[in-house]
């Protein structure tokens, strides 16, 4: 019972969605609008959930004192103080000042340098490429190196390389991507299939 | 001179209002402005108005023939206009225009709208209306016959997608055939998958050092195919795991994801025969803000020092901060995802990467389960006749320039 | 062994100065962003000055695990976690609660959240209701019905995907590659003109068609699963993760430009909106 009433669901629904694709009748493109506000609003509860561990865990680690205990407790405090003022009778909501502020001056930053930081990455990346001496490692070495060097001024070499890296992106890219994406699809096909026939159900737990 | 002074006689006659108007001489009037009506081009012919098929009845699909003055004939026609009554004789202005001015050589209009009855784009359906196209030229027109009654109505069918119906059937078919000749007992075979045969010796390392195996989820939703297989292969992982007594570390990005990976993670550690050992803080939230918990996992890296990462999921420009990462502190790294972006990156920083549909088919790999072989095969299959149709195809293009195949494809929505 | 667990115990003395002198750094540089203000009121100079001596103060700490995993990363980084969790709940609740939720059930709640009512829908309800279900998993009695919603949403989505990606990722692709071999054939002195690879030279274009074709076939050979990969499929398959290396490669170094960009924005607002020296 507490596993056959969720396959029963994923079954009907699931059924209920595939034909769905094949009916352009209003009544079926209501349904599924309201299916797909139905998801937006369960998730949102699973959002209260995730703060929930969020908090347990800090507070675990405050409560047992474990290294580096401080930051958990740096954590919840930009927590909480971010939800004050992200709610209007207190802190003025998402159009409140200091909402914005901590925005602009703390997530922003912080986004933007974490991101940053995968220019430094990309060359440690290509480096690993480098000392891999395998074949496959050196065709793709090979390959990113006539993109990379698509920008550079490169006087008499400028033009076949930027053929070269036209002719990639069109051609052996288009191949690559196109197997894969038929490969996707498949798969996706497959995975789907087994989850609504109850094949697969790990993500189901246990009894 | 003389042809100016007119010029401003006519301007000036122009402006004044039509009762001054009426005391000038008309003859001087006709002489100056009026020319002869010109003459209307030919109607459009054949005017057909029917439901626009495959939609939810908010359509009418309006054809007609050229004017013949339209390319032949006056030549003159530069465009047609589309006006829809509610009865067949309705007075002139309760027709109103259903189009814009439409370029001259179309034949075609769907004159469609939405079923939001206060809505300006407001489209009945079940209900009679009636149609007829303009042809104009640039300063007349001519009207064709009225068509109707139509009513747009609700389909239930898309017949431009019939083609992916038959498909999605051949896919069942080929599952259901597989997966019972698999339960059958027929052993099937399935090709090493490097990644996969090195899932036990990573988390063997893991034990031997005493370091925690990590294991992230990527960025998809609970409902991401990408993140559902994950979480089968998050099940194998942990299974083995507890029977290892290494400690796992799974944080999330999605708060559904997280509650999912709990459950996943709990069953295989009773699966184990170790439900004690199953910490409930190990599968944790981070943050859904994708730059945060990149920060977060690649501090907890930093600190924790996995023996081994797992990437398996959706990834988006995360995935190379964090297998960077995890390589510079040495973790044994498998990774595996179907975006096509992300691929390059996991491959250079990675040990072993399970690219597109082999990230499928790990859960497969891991539980060997007749059942889920069968699944396999079916793909398999698929892929021949995909292998097959394409050699097909390209052949009867070549030898006889048949293009019947690739029309097959080409699904309308 | 003992000293480093000194360390975690309390900070050594080269902690403390690090911690002090670049206290003392940002400390000055506020004092100088305050000072130099363009604002109306020193009040608003003090703040702005600290706005963007934070915001330089997180990006340093950011870029400092570079380096090393250090306090000022862990610091950044806990704020960022904490405060980003927030962000999206908050915006979460705005706009799929008040937004979308409360316009559908109450006229009272939509009052007191200001937001136009629109219509009773009981779907909505049962909407709300799976996502009370979902909180059950916190009871430890109850935590199996928390399964119903989650079967809601895989339930769905997997029926969803099915059919539209068959069509978009399979049907489409497949459709794609029938592609001519021999573009129009013109004759022989026409085929071999313009071999150049950016032109669009019939040869050359012929060519790249024939590769598309052998490439995807390989390709697809090499997600075969249930056949050995040896002699003519071995070949075909290692042909096939060549090619998928040598996009992997191209997408690599594609994207290198784009993220180099990223770097300099960083290091713009660093030293133009923070340090006044560009």
């Amino acid at each position: 019972m507490k596993r056959q009433l969720p396959l029963m669901l994923v079954f009907l629904l699931g059924a209920f969605m595939i034909i769905q694709y094949f009916v352009p009748a209003q009544a079926s493109l209501d349904a599924y609008e309201f299916i797909l506000d139905w998801m937006i609003i369960i998730g949102i509860f699973a959002m209260a959930l995730g703060i929930w561990s969020l908090m347990r865990v800090s507070w675990h680690k405050i409560k047992r004192r474990s290294h580096d205990w401080q930051y958990a407790a740096l954590t919840l405090a930009g927590l909480f103080i971010m939800v004050l003022f992200g709610f209007e009778p207190i802190g003025g909501g998402l159009k409140s000042y200091l909402w914005l502020q901590f925005y602009e001056f703390v997530m922003v930053p912080v986004l933007a340098t974490i991101f940053s930081l995968l220019a430094f990455f990309m060359a440690s990346a290509a480096y690993r490429a480098f000392r891999a001496r395998s074949l496959l490692a050196a065709v793709l070495l090979g390959s990113a190196m006539v993109l990379m060097f698509r920008v550079l001024p490169l006087g008499p070499l400028s033009d076949p390389i930027n053929e070269l890296a036209g002719w990639i992106l069109v051609v052996p890219n288009l191949a690559a991507k196109r197997a894969i994406l038929i490969g996707v699809g498949l798969g996706m096909v497959a995975t789907s299939l087994k989850v609504i026939l109850g094949i697969e159900r790990s993500y189901l737990g246990r009894d | 001179m003389r042809k100016l002074a007119l010029i401003c006689v006519v301007m000036v006659l122009a402006f004044l209002p039509p009762p001054l108007l009426g005391e000038v001489d008309s003859a001087l009037l006709q002489d100056s402005v009026t020319v002869d009506l010109p003459e209307p081009p030919a109607p459009p012919g054949n005017v057909t108005a029917t439901d626009n098929p495959n939609d939810n009845g908010r359509a009418i699909r309006v054809t007609w023939e050229l004017s013949a003055d339209d390319t032949t004939g006056m030549k003159n026609v530069i465009g047609y206009r589309i006006n829809r009554a509610e009865a067949r004789d309705a007075a002139d202005s309760l027709w109103t225009e259903a189009s814009d001015i439409l370029p001259s050589g179309t034949t075609e209009f769907i004159h469609s709208g939405d079923g939001e009855e206060d809505g300006p784009d407001y489209f009945a359906k079940n209900y009679d209306f009636y149609y007829r196209v303009h042809a104009l030229t640039a300063d007349t027109f001519s009207v064709s016959a009225v068509v109707g009654p139509v009513q747009a109505k609700d389909n239930w069918y898309n017949t431009g997608v019939t083609f992916v119906l038959l498909f999605v059937a051949l896919f069942i078919i080929l599952t259901v055939t597989f997966v019972r000749i698999a339960r059958k007992g027929k052993e099937l075979y399935i090709r090493p998958l490097a990644g996969i045969e090195a899932v036990d010796e990573a988390i063997g390392r893991a034990t031997e050092m005493g370091k925690p195996t990590l294991y992230i989820l990527g960025l998809g939703s609970a409902a991401d195919i990408a993140t559902i297989a994950s979480f089968a292969i998050l099940s194998r992982v942990a299974k083995k795991v507890a029977e290892y007594q290494t400690p796992l570390l799974v944080p999330c990005y999605e708060p559904f994801v997280m509650t999912v990976a709990q459950d996943t993670v709990r069953a295989a550690y009773m699966d184990a025969g170790r439900p004690d050992d199953y910490d409930e803080d190990s599968v944790y939230f981070v943050t859904s803000s994708q730059f945060a918990y990149v920060a977060g996992v690649m501090g907890t890296m930093i600190r924790e020092k996995p023996a081994t990462n797992f990437y398996l999921g959706m990834f988006h420009a995360e995935s190379l901060l964090l297998a960077e990462t995890g390589a510079m502190i040495g973790s044994i790294q498998i990774a595996g995802t179907d975006q096509i972006a992300q691929l390059p990156f996991f491959v250079v920083a990675c040990d072993y990467t399970l690219i597109g549909e082999e990230l499928y088919a790990a859960s497969v790999y891991l539980s060997r389960e007749p059942v889920l072989l069968g699944t396999i095969k079916a793909q398999d299959w698929a892929k021949a006749v995909v292998v097959g149709t394409i050699l097909a195809g390209l052949l009867a293009r070549l030898l006889v320039d048949l293009d019947f195949i690739k029309t097959v494809f080409e699904v309308s929505v | 062994m003992a000293t480093g667990n000194g360390n975690r115990k309390s900070p050594s003395n080269a902690v403390k100065i690090i911690l002090v002198i670049v206290a003392v750094v940002f400390l000055i540089s506020w004092i100088s962003k305050a000072t130099t203000g363009m604002a109306d009121s020193t009040w608003l100079n003090i703040r702005d000055g600290f706005l963007i001596t934070f915001a330089a103060f997180l990006t340093l700490s950011i870029f400092s695990f570079l380096y090393n995993d250090n306090p000022f990363y862990k610091f950044a980084e806990h704020l960022y976690v904490g405060v980003s969790a927030a962000y999206w709940m908050c915006l979460g609740f705005w706009s799929i609660i008040v937004g979308n939720f409360v316009p559908h059930a109450s006229k009272t709640l939509s009052t007191f959240f200001k937001v136009p009512f629109q219509e009773y829908s009981w779907f909505y309800y049962v909407a709300f209701a799976f996502g009370v279900i979902l909180l059950m998993r916190l009871l430890p009695k109850a935590g199996w019905i928390a399964r119903w919603p989650l079967a809601v949403i895989i339930g769905t989505t997997a029926g969803f995907n099915l059919s539209r990606y068959l069509h978009s990722d399979f049907m489409s692709q497949v459709g794609n590659t029938f592609q001519p071999l021999f573009v129009d054939w013109q004759g022989a002195g026409h085929f071999f003109s313009n071999l150049s690879l950016a032109a669009d030279g019939q040869l050359v274009m012929s060519a790249g068609n024939w590769i598309v074709v052998v490439g995807v076939l390989c390709g697809l050979v090499y997600f075969f699963f249930s056949k050995e990969h040896k002699g003519m499929f071995g070949a075909a398959s290692r042909l096939g993760i060549w090619i998928l290396m040598i996009t992997f490669g191209a997408s690599f170094g594609y994207t290198v430009m784009g993220r180099i960009s990223l770097l300099v924005g960083r290091i713009t607002f660093l030293f133009d909106d923070w340090l006044s020296i560009l």
